[in-house]
């Protein structure tokens, strides 16, 4: 199962010495199999959001559940995929993709085979034996995407990882991410400062204010799927969007 | 055409010898003060020969790979600590930055004093020598690994020793090797220096020997050895590695 409530959550950084308001109170349900995305002007606390999500940062008021269960740390039912994929140049691709369950003492037989699925799945067998050095973008980020599977966590936390891909590069992981998604009924918190990317992904896009961050509206985007960028149908829901966010961006 | 990289060395090396026999044979100097190029060939032949040059080769390099690995292994650990503890690094790391300073052929005294003439006070030398370069260069590895990478561990389920092993080390290999680096080089020199003050066996001790026996040429031939040794752990064993480690951490 992978239901992740989020429950008053408020965060504060020291600016200048004083402490500076990020996050305002965010409640939010995320069902299980539920494909969230989260768009919002930069500095909205987004990212904060998703790394306390994580454990990867605690939270000064509020709390983070799991399928019911408060939680305090990070751990491997939530998988984080960064921004720059965060991948360990030290170690070859399977490896890379091996490195939760080798971490969790499963032999390497069994790695093996689970590694060879995922790896099959994002189209990386070819690769499994290159070191990120060899990698383009958009590769590195399909192993960091396979890399957070093989962990088959409750749920899937996404930082903007597309947002240094070329536009080709980019439609292509959007249609496979949700085929992805379709085949493995993950729950996905996807932070995203792109609308269109929001939108063909999303079950649902969350747009945050500025700081501090609060959930400002939500849309439900009822569409068939896998959507793609061209289509035109999704036009009106980035529209929709957009209005909400532009005033948040120019504050 | 462009001469080769080799070539040049080659002609560079050439001249030197060529320059030295000039000299030599101008007879500015008398010949044990000044030797030819062929006398210093002549006694590294002779050592060659009676094996006691590969002995002293021997002697040197085991208390060099038996001091540096000790400063390597305490050097990590030490870096490690003072890089994820703050506490450690306010205090050691203030007195290793300290002892760093202090020239490892100033530590020889102190290590007749404790051990005597026994190679157990070369190696302390030699430890003592390189283990802070060791420490240093990985403190600064551990500090500079993208903070990413430990977050990305720790998310997957990575425990505190687990990520010793698996993540810090790795990604501050390429500040640790230089560690190793500059380890090897102080060691070196420790190796060297401490020989020729506890005179017992090395390479060192035939240095001592040559300039007991007024022999300038087996002064010049060991010094030349010790300089081959140099170039060959610099230049073939390092840089193979450092080539390795740059390519594959990206960072060329």
């Amino acid at each position: 199962m992978g239901k992740l409530e989020s429950r008053n959550i408020e965060k504060y950084f020291i600016h200048d010495g004083k402490p500076l308001k990020t996050l305002d109170g965010i409640d939010l349900n995320v069902e299980d199999g539920e494909f969230v995305c989260i768009v919002g002007p930069s500095g909205c606390g987004k990212t904060t959001f998703l790394r306390i999500a994580a454990g990867l940062e605690k939270p000064d008021e509020g709390q983070i559940l799991l399928d019911n269960q408060p939680l305090n740390n990070t751990g491997p039912d939530r998988i984080m995929v960064f921004q720059e994929g965060a991948l360990f140049p030290w170690l070859n691709v399977q490896d890379n993709v091996e490195y939760g369950l080798k971490i969790a003492g499963i032999p390497k037989e069994k790695r093996n085979q689970i590694s060879h699925r995922y790896l099959d799945m994002m189209q990386l067998t070819q690769f499994a034996t290159s070191y990120t050095y060899q990698l383009s973008t958009g590769m590195k980020q399909r192993v960091a995407i396979a890399r957070a599977l093989v962990m088959e966590p409750d749920v899937l936390l996404m930082d903007e990882p597309f947002a240094a891909l070329d536009a080709q590069t980019r439609d292509l992981l959007l249609v496979e991410m949700q085929l992805i998604w379709q085949k493995t009924k993950k729950t996905i918190v996807f932070v995203t400062h792109n609308v269109a990317e929001a939108v063909m992904l999303g079950t649902r896009v969350l747009v945050f204010t500025h700081r501090p961050g609060r959930i400002k509206k939500e849309f439900k985007i009822d569409y068939k799927r896998p959507r793609i960028s061209e289509d035109e149908n999704l036009l009106p829901y980035q529209q929709k969007i957009l209005a909400e966010l532009r005033p948040e961006v120019k504050k | 055409m462009k001469p080769s990289l080799l070539a040049k060395k080659i002609g560079f090396y050439a001249m030197i010898i060529i320059v030295w026999q000039g000299l030599d044979s101008a007879d500015i100097w008398p010949d044990n003060i000044f030797p030819s190029p062929v006398d210093v060939v002549e006694d590294l032949a002779y050592g060659v020969a009676d094996a006691s040059l590969f002995y002293g080769i021997g002697t040197s390099i085991l208390r060099l790979i038996i001091g540096l690995t000790i400063a390597i292994a305490g050097g990590l650990v030490l870096g490690i600590f003072m890089a994820r503890v703050e506490t450690v690094n306010q205090t050691i790391g203030s007195l290793v930055l300290g002892l760093q300073s202090i020239p490892s052929i100033a530590w020889v005294p102190l290590a007749i004093l404790w051990f005597g003439l026994t190679d157990t006070g070369i190696i302390f030398v030699v430890v003592i020598g390189a283990i802070f370069a060791v420490t240093i260069n990985t403190y600064t590895g551990v500090k500079n690994i993208n903070p990413s990478y430990i977050e990305a561990a720790r998310n997957m389920g990575a425990k505190e020793g687990q990520l010793i092993t698996s993540i810090l080390i790795p990604a501050a290999f390429p500040f640790i090797i230089s560690g190793f680096k500059q380890g090897w080089a102080f060691a070196w020199r420790g190796v060297i220096g401490a020989e020729l003050l506890f005179s017992f066996l090395g390479l060192g001790f035939l240095l001592n020997v040559g300039r007991q026996l007024n022999d300038v040429s087996q002064v010049i031939a060991i010094m030349i050895v010790i300089m081959g040794i140099g170039i060959l752990v610099d230049g073939v064993v390092f840089k193979k590695i450092e080539d390795k480690v740059m390519t594959r951490w990206g960072l060329r």
